[in-house]
């Protein structure tokens, strides 16, 4: 059976992928081949590569669905089901490529305790939001797929899922160009980028489902044209890179372009191995041209790393593929014996004229585009108004790029939850399992919210901490604990011994008003204790005064709080 | 200069366009079509404009959109819809090219964008696009490529 | 998948916590001086300069009116000795190259030489690397220096793509484990593996003496007087000098006054803080 053949495949690629994987891991970025002007290598050119291959799925379900082509049911879903096992693939490497991969919390623009917000303005935050949102899309459209079979309410939800995930794929993978097209690296330059990008991925997921197709053991006419004349125009863009930078990659240009003219050959065409090997070229070509383009400048040393993350992806995506689709078979293949093959001359319809903004499925989506533009627009200004910007000039184009991604994701919900509503069995099950929902995601934010360790890591070798030294019982004298005064506490405490009087107004339970039979009756150690250990609202400072100076400021305290209770005025 | 320029990258669309999406539509012939009309755009654009410009990187793109906006006028079937996504392929292009061109110190091109989206918002209220609105809408296209 | 797991969270500690390797020899002095004679042996060719007028106040909002710290390198005088890189290196704890790097011309240090001529981190005003950086580890301070906060950095490398004079270096190794890494300087920490770095205009000298100074003078706004960076203090002809530019007594914006100043052509356009002088006006 050609799918055990191919497990096996997958998995004895998949195996020296893993340890590879687990060797860059470990190592860190040092293990593929980088240097210090090449900053990105093999894993971000896969990551490219396999983003473009997931857009083919969604270009073949969801596109062709909204535009009208009719397709059978066990294409689609095969389609569907790339996409889903390519973006879990490319997933991994913008992850496993990060310097600390534990601080990748902080690409994601969501709310932090500490005031912290992920810089909105960068291409990689745009690109963590559109993938994001892009392969919960997919996943939702694929089960809605998998039911809709069984359920009018969601079959009548696909198409207008394909009109959101439509202008959805083109986005994410045009984010993913801006990636490039930003930057001041000479061969990076673009403003034409977006297309480029969109048009190889569509080139290579085309070449992608071709494989497939042969796997499955059938052919889709239509697919194999359009791959051969996407070749001609993928040749456009590399002679266009070339006239505007000199950009030319011959290898790229024989497996990309010139091998699958070998197409044209009626023995290649009609035969599997020959549309096979057409594909793999297409394949080949397409990835050496990520692989050049994400590094120019080849660094030295592409060596077993690189080619066992390269093997990696192949097989977990093989891998996941062949698994999910021998576990799905059932609702993918349903009772259709044969594969139908796309209609070479479709039936003439007669397509009814439809006024302007009143077809079905633009009715069915305003509502819900509605709301999501509305979220998204309080989000954005949200974004933009955050402290971590005061400083940082943000323009209109800098956080446009996030706006039809949370558009589509509050618009899908919006739109598919009445349907699921309608067709969920009320049972104890599934309203525990939705509360567990609800609970597990309220965890997860809040643990984002409170955000990493502020934990010194054990094996930093940090200098900030004045060493400790065992109190002997000599205090600095009052002008160092003046000056630490003015230094570390007069923002919060102020400088004339008003002490809380500024909080009085702010927390809660009201803090005391500190004069100086205050002070004495609480005693100098109790007041050490609070200054090195916190109290509400206030930071501890262990770690950061010693002992001796926390008694210093204690006693300078001391000096400065008023006598009576009327706040007298002390000089400093 | 400029838009001297811009109107014979005009006339050049216009003359491309002739040879795209008309009926028979064969796959082939219209991707050749296309590779030819984008390399005539190439070299127009490598020869006619500064290349070390940043905004002449992608001419030859949005030469391309606005020929197959010429071209989507003329289609027999399914015309408003053709016409709207030609449209927005040229949004498209206009819009994410500023951004990335947005980053390397040059403005976006706010006016032009804004022009087009009221274009495409228009075309979405077309019912019957007659000889008159195509050519109101030809002439618009030209008048948003020449001057802004 | 589990030991990728292993791997993944706990990091590069290892699989059965921090690596025993037993005391590292640190590195001596003379390794770091050879290391700094042998990159001044391997140095690029100088940068394109193009004219620059003199640097103003920023023009991001909440930028200080009164503090923009810079610095400007008199190439009339400096003879490219290198002295600036070793006191760099001893200043900020900089790390060797290690060897292989060190073949091939790549090393850490942040004042690298360009034709016998220089360069660091040019602090731009317009920062390319700081609007890529998408934890916003790169930053901006609001009196004009082009800060890292190596805690916020999560080594995505964005910014070093971007510079255009690639002034920043990435860790890919652990100095301290990899033994490349001599703590000559108390005040400054030494970077973990996986952050970027490059000069940070003696930022610990600039914090210190603010400290000091506001610890005395609370209510007096703070100029930056009487602070300079290690590549000032350490060069034998005096052709670096730090200031703040705008701070009329300030001894660049006195120094730079009647020069023509000028920057790398890549640079130029990005409101550079640190400039070269050449010339009279």
């Amino acid at each position: 059976m050609i799918f055990r053949i191919l497990l096996y495949a997958g998995l004895a690629l998949l195996l020296p992928g893993l340890a590879a994987l687990g060797y860059s891991l470990w190592e860190g970025p040092a293990a593929w081949s980088l240097d210090t002007r090449t900053f990105w290598g093999t894993p971000i050119s896969l990551f490219v590569f396999w983003i473009g291959l997931a857009h083919a799925g969604t270009l073949i379900s969801a596109i062709l669905l909204a535009l009208g082509v009719p397709l059978d049911r066990r294409t689609s879903m095969l389609a569907e089901l790339t996409t889903l096992c390519a973006l879990v693939v490319a997933a991994v490497f913008p992850l496993m490529h990060l310097g600390v991969i534990e601080n990748f919390y902080m690409v994601v623009p969501f709310i932090d305790a500490r005031g912290n917000f992920a810089n909105v303005g960068s291409p990689l935050v745009w690109d963590f939001c559109c993938i994001a949102i892009y392969a919960i899309l997919s996943l939702v459209f694929f089960v809605i797929h998998l039911l809709s079979d069984r359920f009018q309410a969601l079959e009548d939800l696909r198409r207008p899922m394909a009109w959101l995930l439509f202008p959805l794929v083109l986005w994410v993978h045009t984010i993913v160009s801006l990636d490039f097209a930003v930057t001041f690296v000479p061969e990076w330059r673009g403003a034409f980028f977006p297309l480029y990008f969109i048009a190889g991925a569509i080139y290579s997921g085309l070449a992608m489902v071709n494989v497939l197709l042969v796997a499955e053991g059938c052919r889709v006419r239509m697919l194999e044209k359009l791959m051969v004349a996407g070749s001609f125009v993928m040749l456009a863009f590399w002679g266009w890179n070339f006239a505007l930078k000199g950009d030319w990659n011959f290898s790229v240009f024989a497996f990309g372009a010139l091998l699958p003219q070998l197409w044209w050959v009626s023995s290649f065409r009609e035969s599997a191995v020959g549309r096979l090997l057409v594909s793999a070229s297409v394949l080949f070509g397409l990835w050496l041209e990520r692989f050049y383009l994400v590094m120019p400048s080849e660094p030295q040393g592409f060596g077993w790393t690189d080619m066992g993350l390269i093997a990696f992806s192949l097989g977990f995506f093989i891998t996941l593929l062949v698994f999910l689709r021998i576990k799905l078979r059932k609702p993918i293949e349903g009772d259709v014996l044969l594969f139908g093959e796309l209609d070479e001359k479709p039936v003439p319809v007669v397509e009814h004229h439809t006024e302007p903004l009143t077809s079905r499925e633009f009715i069915v989506l305003r509502f819900p585009l509605l709301v999501g533009v509305l979220v998204a627009l309080v989000y954005t200004l949200w974004a933009v108004s955050r402290p971590a910007f005061d400083s940082v000039a943000l323009g209109v184009p800098h956080v446009v790029a996030m706006f039809f991604p949370i558009v589509a994701l509050v618009a899908a919900f919006v739109l598919c939850i009445r349907p699921f509503w309608t067709i969920v069995p009320r049972s104890r099950f599934t309203v525990l399992a939705s509360a567990a929902v609800i609970v597990v995601a309220a965890f997860l934010a809040g643990m984002f919210y409170a955000g990493g360790s502020s934990q010194k890591a054990v094996r930093e070798a940090g200098a900030d901490i004045p060493s400790e030294t065992i109190f002997d019982g000599t205090v600095p004298d009052s002008l160092h604990a003046r000056a630490l005064w003015n230094a570390r506490c007069s923002s919060c405490h102020g400088t004339d011994g008003k002490f809380n009087e500024k909080f009085i107004r702010e927390f809660y339970p009201v803090p005391q008003k500190l004069t100086a039979a205050r002070l004495d009756s609480i005693g100098e150690d109790s007041l050490v204790h609070v200054i090195l250990n916190g109290r509400a609202n206030m930071n501890p400072y262990e770690g950061r005064l010693t002992e001796a100076d926390a008694r210093a400021l204690v006693r300078y305290m001391r000096s400065l709080a008023p006598e009576t209770n009327d706040s007298a005025e002390v000089a400093p | 200069m400029i838009p001297l320029m811009n109107a014979f990258a005009c006339l050049l669309s216009l003359a491309m366009a002739q040879f795209l999406w008309h009926k028979p539509i064969r796959l082939f012939k219209e991707a050749f079509f296309l590779l030819l009309a984008l390399v005539v755009f190439g070299f127009y654009a490598f020869f006619a404009g500064d290349i070390s410009q940043p905004d002449m990187e992608s001419y030859p793109f949005r030469m391309l959109a606005l020929c197959l906006c010429f071209s989507t006028t003329a289609l027999p079937n399914k015309r408003r819809r053709y016409l709207l996504m030609a449209q927005v392929m040229w949004l498209w292009i206009e819009f994410f090219g500023g951004i990335s061109l947005y980053y390397h110190g040059v403005d976006m091109p706010w006016t032009r964008i804004l022009a087009i989206c009221v274009s495409v918002f228009g075309s979405t209220f077309l019912s019957r696009i007659s000889q008159g609105m195509e050519f109101a809408l030809m002439a618009y296209w030209i008048a948003v490529w020449v001057f802004f | 998948m589990m030991a990728a797991g292993f791997a993944l969270f706990g990091c590069r500690d290892g699989l059965f916590g921090p690596s025993i390797k037993g005391k590292v020899k640190s590195p001596s002095l003379s390794d770091f001086e050879n290391e700094v004679r042998l990159a001044l042996s391997m140095q690029k060719s100088g940068f394109n300069l193009v004219r620059v007028p003199m640097p103003e106040a920023l023009k991001t909002p909440g930028a200080s009116q009164e503090n923009r710290f810079g610095m400007a390198i008199d190439l009339d005088s400096c003879d490219g000795c290198g002295k600036c890189v070793l006191a760099c290196i001893q200043e900020n704890n900089i790390a060797l190259a290690g060897a292989e790097r060190a073949k091939l011309g790549q090393f850490m240090h942040w004042i690298e030489m360009h034709g016998g001529v220089p360069s660091m981190c040019f602090h731009c005003g317009d920062a390319p690397c700081e609007k890529v950086c998408p934890t916003g580890a790169a930053n901006h301070t609001p009196d004009g220096i082009s800060a890292m906060m190596y805690k916020r950095c999560t080594g995505s490398r964005f910014c070093g793509a971007n510079c255009p004079v690639h002034a920043r270096k990435f860790n890919f190794d652990d100095p301290v484990a990899t033994g490349r890494s001599h703590k000559f300087n108390g005040n400054v920490p030494v970077r973990a593996q996986g952050v970027m770095e490059k000069c940070s205009l003696c930022l610990q000298r600039l914090q210190d003496a603010r400290h000091d100074f506001k610890a005395l003078h609370p209510l007096e706004s703070w100029r930056g007087r009487g602070v300079t960076t290690a590549c000032a203090v350490a060069c034998p002809k005096n052709a670096i000098i730090f200031g703040n530019w705008l701070d009329e007594g300030s001894p660049l914006v006195i120094a730079a006054k009647n020069r023509v100043l000028y920057a790398p052509r890549e640079v130029a356009a990005l409101n550079p803080s640190i400039v070269y002088m050449r010339g009279y006006r």
